[in-house]
């Protein structure tokens, strides 16, 4: 199945956001675009451009280890057209030894719009840099200081994984042994939640991720699942069964009261946050089949929203706000769809399932039988960055 | 009519409606708006349905259609066969839920646990304590029938028993 490709309808829907978005950088961006435009006399910005960008290879004695990291954090951003020589709108540059990065950006006046020092190993300061660089041209937020967490079998039973977000340097993160899953990232990846079975129950633990301590925060009667920490990183939202059906409550990252939010005969599950923490979106079979809910955090009515598909679960808000990734099931298969909240159809964008926003709202990750996969949605590239951990599922993505 | 003869019936009315909620049944059943459900009780220590403290394999597992949390009415007399040993034993049960592999993770963890929930109803609703039952799920783990296919999915699609010992 091919990865996602915008209809005509969507491509002019997008040249207009394009156009808003991008507007301030075409403004200042180079003489040569504004003459084009002016000759053609409207700026239509399609999907497939993109700012070209020369990389030149850093110097010193880390650097082509770093210019090889920050080349590929640049090119799966999505943003650029990486271009072998100083031809390009913005030059790359800059010098890499010791644990530090001294980078620079030019634009093709020559003027510096980005020089800065980065303090870090190899991969760190490349995507520190390569951030930055993101930032500073398109104003979009860059997504390769981000780190991801999954489940994989590698080692044979379940197991919580760690990794940048392009699947680089990952470890494994859990050696219970027994059934490690549902991992969810606080902010700035300081901790990990996850349901574990260590005890023979599935409860929340929490890992501090630096230091790696460990703490069973969720340990109520029956089952406790599935919980998401909240975007300011002081809450979670998760299932629990403790008082008679798998309804969704909120609770501290370190455990304590927690506050019931549903209440039906159905099963309630996967609650993923909005961006400023005032809302959840979760799934719910108290209609039937699994739909999604969109719901207050402070309780209230839950409001379905109108998907188009008859299996719906493990939704996940962007942070921009506007849309809602979830798994489909359909004639056997899973998929992944994406629903604008703002109206709209949702339309399918990969096979695959358990989908996860970047924090710029452009990406996903996504598993499939043995991979993760980071797909650009603007572009509709899909990159295989998890494989060979066995059956990888339930991906996390870091703010 | 006077409101000072209105306010008097309204008071008496509503002081009756607040004596008809209150002697209704705090747990609303199986048809209720499942405001309160049955609360399950503290965890036994040392007892789990995985590790050791629990015995296995005394009864035969409640099959579920695909989906479905329902216990049918074929698998009633496998409900009643706990029924009649917990009414024999002063052990208290666990019960496991578990799904085919067919459905989204997290949700078939959900999924499982309303499946334990449903026989925990069916075992009170036969006159137990809910207080002497506990519930887990599984999810899609440990399989009873390894592979793929309808009659792997139907052995997988159950709620286990376990007794405390």
């Amino acid at each position: 199945m091919p990865a996602t490709d915008l209809d005509a309808g969507e491509q002019g829907l997008y040249t207009l956001r394009m156009m808003t978005r991008t507007l301030c950088f075409l403004l200042i961006f180079s003489l040569g675009l504004a003459a084009r435009a002016q000759d053609a006399a409207t700026i239509t910005v399609r999907k497939g451009d993109r700012v070209s960008l020369a990389v030149t290879p850093l110097g010193g004695p880390a650097g082509p280890a770093v210019t090889k990291v920050l080349q590929n954090d640049l090119d799966l951003s999505g943003w650029f057209q990486l271009v072998p020589d100083a031809r390009g709108s913005y030059l790359v540059g800059g010098t890499a030894a010791g644990g530090s990065l001294q980078g620079r950006v030019t634009d093709s006046s020559g003027a510096t719009i980005l020089a800065k020092t980065y303090r870090g190993n190899d991969r760190e300061v490349a995507h520190q840099f390569a951030d930055d660089i993101v930032e500073t041209i398109t104003g979009n937020p860059g997504i390769a200081t981000t780190k991801i967490a999954f489940v994989g079998t590698a080692s044979g039973p379940k197991e919580i994984y760690f990794a940048d977000y392009d699947g680089a340097s990952a470890r494994r993160l859990t050696s219970d042994r027994s059934i490690s899953v549902a991992p969810s990232l606080g902010p700035g990846a300081r901790q990990l939640a996850y349901t574990g079975y260590h005890e023979g129950y599935p409860d929340v633990y929490v890992i501090e991720v630096a230091s790696g301590a460990r703490q069973r925060v969720v340990k109520a009667p029956g089952t406790n699942s599935g919980a998401a920490i909240s975007p300011e990183g002081g809450k979670m939202a998760l299932t629990m069964s403790k008082d008679g059906n798998p309804e969704i409550y909120l609770t501290g990252l370190r455990g304590g009261m927690a506050r019931r939010l549903t209440r039906t005969r159905g099963v309630e599950s996967s609650p993923t946050w909005s961006p400023d923490g005032s809302e959840l979106i979760y799934s719910s079979d108290q209609g039937g089949s699994p739909q999604l809910y969109r719901i207050g955090a402070g309780g209230g009515g839950a409001r379905m929203l109108a998907t188009g598909f008859a299996y719906c679960t493990d939704p996940s808000w962007s942070p921009d706000g506007k849309k809602v990734a979830f798994t489909v099931r359909s004639g056997g298969g899973f998929s992944v769809a994406v629903l604008e909240l703002g109206g709209g159809a949702a339309r399918v964008v990969a096979s695959g399932q358990n989908p996860v926003w970047g924090r710029n709202s452009r990406h996903l990750i996504y598993s499939s039988g043995s991979n993760l996969n980071l797909l650009d949605l603007q572009n509709g590239r899909t990159t295989t960055i998890v494989s060979g951990l066995g059956k990888v599922s339930e991906p996390t993505w870091s703010l | 009519m006077k409101l000072s003869s209105v306010l008097p019936c309204a008071l008496a009315a509503s002081s009756l409606l607040l004596a008809s909620c209150q002697t209704k049944d705090q747990f609303a059943g199986l048809d209720g708006d499942f405001a309160d459900g049955m609360p399950l009780p503290e965890r036994t220590d040392g007892a789990a349905f995985l590790g050791g403290g629990v015995s296995k394999g005394q009864f035969s597992p409640v099959q579920f259609g695909f989906d479905s949390v329902e216990v049918g009415g074929s698998e009633m007399g496998k409900v009643q066969a706990v029924a009649d040993f917990m009414r024999s034993s002063q052990s208290d049960v666990i019960i496991a839920g578990f799904t085919d592999e067919r459905g989204t993770e997290e949700y078939n963890r959900g999924l499982g646990e309303r499946r334990a929930l449903s026989v925990r109803e069916k075992l009170v609703g036969l006159g137990l304590s809910g207080g002497r039952i506990q519930t887990v799920s599984f999810g899609e783990e440990m399989p009873a029938a390894p592979g793929s296919g309808e009659a792997a999915w139907a052995a997988n699609r159950r709620a286990e028993t376990g007794v405390v010992r």
